[in-house]
């Protein structure tokens, strides 16, 4: 970003009011937080993928927070972020009247990368197998990539911007840079913002098939022994806002939203083991937040116990960081949670925020060594300073980076 | 210092009419239809027998870095269209610094192929059949994936799948990224290949046409499945003017949307669809007097049809038939998330031109729409500002506003 454009610019500080979390480990910010603090993993044998190892929910209960009406249409993935939103929209009172006709100036960006692909295929499945004719057509809403956020903005009223953003493992990521230029451009006032994905045969097959599932469902991100990763699911979303929207409407700004950075390795579909795109994203991230590598005072990986992927991330790490990186501290919470795939960068960036506030990284699961070189611990690690660093690089060559600061006026 | 200012400097397409930019205008202004019984699978049990498919379409003479055969159709037509409009635009890629070159698209499907191949072979015989592969190369992420990976462009790279608006969503994300320094080129736009979920889905909507499609006619009877590509290169004027690039148009600003109202019909008053407009307008910083020509999203279904024109109605007044606004889905049927970006592509060669395409297949005015909808045959009105509309599954509505540049 040269400073001269950037600089010039009307440029509101874009903060953070609110989260919302659903994920295999707890859901709802404090049992999220619990949980990942005393290093709980949710990675089991999952009954839905005939006991293969996920980070899958479990059966759930959507009606304490979505109610009954409607509901039952909506398929996994979108009760996850319908969920996750619902609590952000009431953490930061923006919960719309249902009889109401809801805020023009409220929308959503949700990162997702195999969507409702269990539906797609269910559909298609009963149209080949029953015949056409038998085809329900009230389902083929929840066939278009963009049904979940669709339906999460007629749940909950949100009639500004609704996208759906589809950049692999990067998702959360890429959607929560997009919902901080529509506020900067006044395009919205309020905007939910982070990415869902749902654990289903379908995803965990082409995830297999991408070289990313461990053989063993032992998932140890960085860690010496890693083999592979497991899937995950849930939903994270941030609402977002500007500064003066936001304390206009007696709201504490809880983090901002600075520098990204984003940009593709375009080697066809495969990490970059020379780390050349992951560690752009990281500098293209820190230059957009004016601030040198040495004010990072924590890291969120994206580390997913893939070998060729943590592998990359280490080298992008020690790229940018140099001889610190053994100082600064690591959290890779895919230990905790899976690759939640179009969630897992919203993920992060919500453990982020956490940790900027407690001044202290979440364990990294289950954690027992690493060749990286990389400051992981089993146990939570202090640390002190202002701003933190979240990864989310995609085995298709898509890499992301996010700096955010703990809010200071 | 203001934002940059964008321009589009190549037009790449592969549609039901014709492929290429000089072929696809000839055609388009020429009022030809693509519409023809479907081709690539068997509709006999559907309740519908025509579509929009793109003849002929040969994937190796278009992909040529990457397998060909590693990647589904939607891939294919968008990095076609994209070789098209890198050749069209005669940028050196290797004169942009690297990583400020990036790719920006729209989908409404991804690459469902891989989808029915999975649900074939678990009918024919097991799951475990199924070829490896399969779901690792259906994420709709795979399409800016594979055009990044056969050009080199290390830029931002990103799939919008909002649905059939999704091609002005990456077109009005790529303008974002170039006006506000983000990046100094973009291939941007949308595909979708022809496939059978779609077409089951529109069809038992009772959505799809018998014999042809008709948009704002009485006598309207519903869209037409389509597949194709439009891809574009934007860049920022300063850049464009600095390596003496041909420039079609300018992109002047879009507006988005959402009804929350109903997954798959519009609000009654197109209420969204007119926000979408006027927003567009206000970023362009234009009014309605300034505006010479409305590319609609007109699928030729009563209801989108009969929204869109009270939308127009709503936002013009008086003037509102006076607005040309003409829907080439009459003659490409609905390429879904290329619509969208093919249609930007025409308004780009509208207000390049001075010509605007017709509404085909128009036999009886429907006084509920009253609108001048360029009936039949194309017309020369040599407008400087149009809008592109785009209305989408999820009630998103996307509206692109395109100027003749000056």
């Amino acid at each position: 970003m040269p400073v001269s454009v950037w600089g010039a610019m009307n440029n509101p500080r874009i903060v953070v009011t609110g989260a919302g979390v659903i994920s295999a480990i707890g859901t709802g910010l404090a049992d999220f937080t619990t949980a990942l603090w005393a290093g709980k993993s949710g990675i089991a044998a999952s009954e839905r993928l005939g006991g293969s190892a996920a980070g899958d929910i479990g059966d759930f209960n959507p009606a304490p927070w979505l109610g009954n009406k409607g509901v039952r249409i909506l398929d996994r993935g979108t009760r996850l972020l319908c969920i996750a939103s619902q609590m952000a929209l009431a953490e930061t009172r923006l919960l719309q009247d249902p009889a109401g006709n809801g805020d023009p100036d409220l929308g959503m960006f949700s990162g997702t990368m195999f969507g409702g692909i269990h539906s797609i295929t269910a559909f298609d499945w009963v149209g080949q197998t029953d015949g056409p004719s038998l085809v329900s057509p009230m389902e083929f809403p929840n066939t278009v990539i963009n049904a979940p956020a669709g339906q999460a903005a007629i749940k909950h009223k949100l009639r500004a911007v609704n996208s759906t953003v589809c950049c692999g493992l990067s998702s959360g990521l890429y959607a929560i840079d997009n919902a901080a230029w529509f506020l900067r451009f006044g395009r919205a006032k309020y905007l939910l913002a982070g990415g869902m994905e749902e654990v289903c045969e379908e995803s965990a097959l082409g995830f297999s098939t991408m070289g990313l599932a461990s053989p063993t469902g032992n998932v140890q991100p960085f860690g010496t022994a890693r083999n592979g990763t497991a899937p995950g699911e849930g939903s994270a979303m941030w609402m977002l806002e500007t500064e003066e929207t936001a304390k206009g409407r007696g709201m504490l700004p809880l983090f901002e939203v600075l520098g990204f950075g984003g940009g593709h390795d375009a080697l066809g579909l495969t990490y970059n083991r020379h780390a050349e795109g992951a560690t752009a994203a990281i500098q293209q991230a820190l230059e957009m937040s004016a601030i040198s590598a040495d004010a990072i005072a924590c890291v969120i990986a994206s580390a997913n116990g893939s070998p060729v992927g943590d592998e990359m991330e280490a080298r992008a790490l020690r790229n940018v960081f140099g001889d610190r990186i053994s100082t600064i501290p690591v959290c890779a919470p895919k230990a905790s949670l899976g690759e939640a795939m179009g969630a897992s960068g919203a993920m992060a960036a919500v453990i982020a925020g956490l940790a900027l506030d407690k001044q202290e990284l979440p364990p990294t699961a289950g954690f027992s060594g690493t060749d990286t070189g990389l400051r992981l611990s089993a146990m939570p690690q202090a640390f002190a300073g202002e701003y933190a660093l979240i990864n989310a690089f995609s085995c298709d060559g898509n890499n992301a980076a996010l700096v955010i600061r703990k809010w200071t006026n | 210092m203001a934002y940059q200012r964008v321009v589009i400097t190549g037009i790449g397409v592969i549609s039901p009419i014709a492929s290429g930019k000089d072929e696809f205008w000839k055609e388009l202004l020429a009022g030809k239809s693509g519409v023809r019984p479907v081709q690539s699978f068997d509709s006999t049990a559907y309740a519908a027998h025509i579509g929009g498919e793109v003849p002929g379409f040969d994937p190796s003479a278009h992909v040529k870095k990457l397998p060909f055969d590693s990647m589904g159709r939607a891939s294919q037509l968008a990095i076609g269209a994209a070789r098209m409009a890198l050749l069209d635009s005669g940028i050196d890629l290797d004169s942009i610094a690297p990583r400020r070159a990036g790719v920006a698209m729209g989908t409404t499907s991804g690459e469902p192929i891989y989808v029915e191949q999975y649900n074939d072979i678990s009918k024919a015989s097991s799951p475990a059949d199924v070829p490896a592969e399969v779901f690792a190369r259906y994420p709709c992420h795979v399409m800016p994936a594979h055009v990044a990976s056969e050009f080199g462009l290390h830029g931002s790279a990103s799939m919008i799948p909002n649905a059939c608006a999704a091609g002005n969503f990456a077109i009005g994300h790529a303008f974002d990224l170039l006006r506000t320094g983000r990046a100094d080129f973009m291939v941007a736009g949308g595909a979708d290949a022809f496939s059978r979920i779609p077409y089951l889905g529109f069809a038992r909507l009772g959505a799809i046409a018998p014999v042809k499609c008709q948009p704002f006619d009485k006598n309207r009877k519903g869209m037409v499945p389509a597949e194709g590509a439009g891809m574009l290169t934007l860049e920022t004027l300063q850049q464009a003017k600095a390596r003496g690039a041909k420039i079609y148009a300018e992109i002047l600003g879009y507006g988005v949307t959402c009804d929350a109202h109903h997954m798959t019909s519009a609000h009654s008053q197109g209420e969204g669809g007119v926000r979408a407009m006027v927003a567009a307008m206000k970023e362009a910083g234009v009014n309605t007097a300034d505006i010479g020509y409305i590319s609609a999203h007109g699928t030729g279904t009563p209801t989108n049809d009969r929204i869109e024109s009270i939308a127009a109605h709503t936002l013009f007044g008086e003037r509102a038939p006076l607005v040309p606004m003409s829907s080439i889905k009459s003659m490409l049927g609905h390429t879904m998330g290329a619509a969208s970006a093919i249609e930007a592509i025409a308004c780009a060669l509208a207000v390049q031109t001075g010509w605007i395409p017709p509404t085909i297949n128009h036999e009886e005015p429907d006084p509920d729409c009253g609108l001048d909808i360029v009936p039949n045959v194309c017309r020369k009105v040599d407008p400087r500002v149009v809008l592109n509309n785009a209305y989408a599954f999820g009630g998103n509505n996307a509206c692109l506003c395109v100027g003749r540049y000056e």
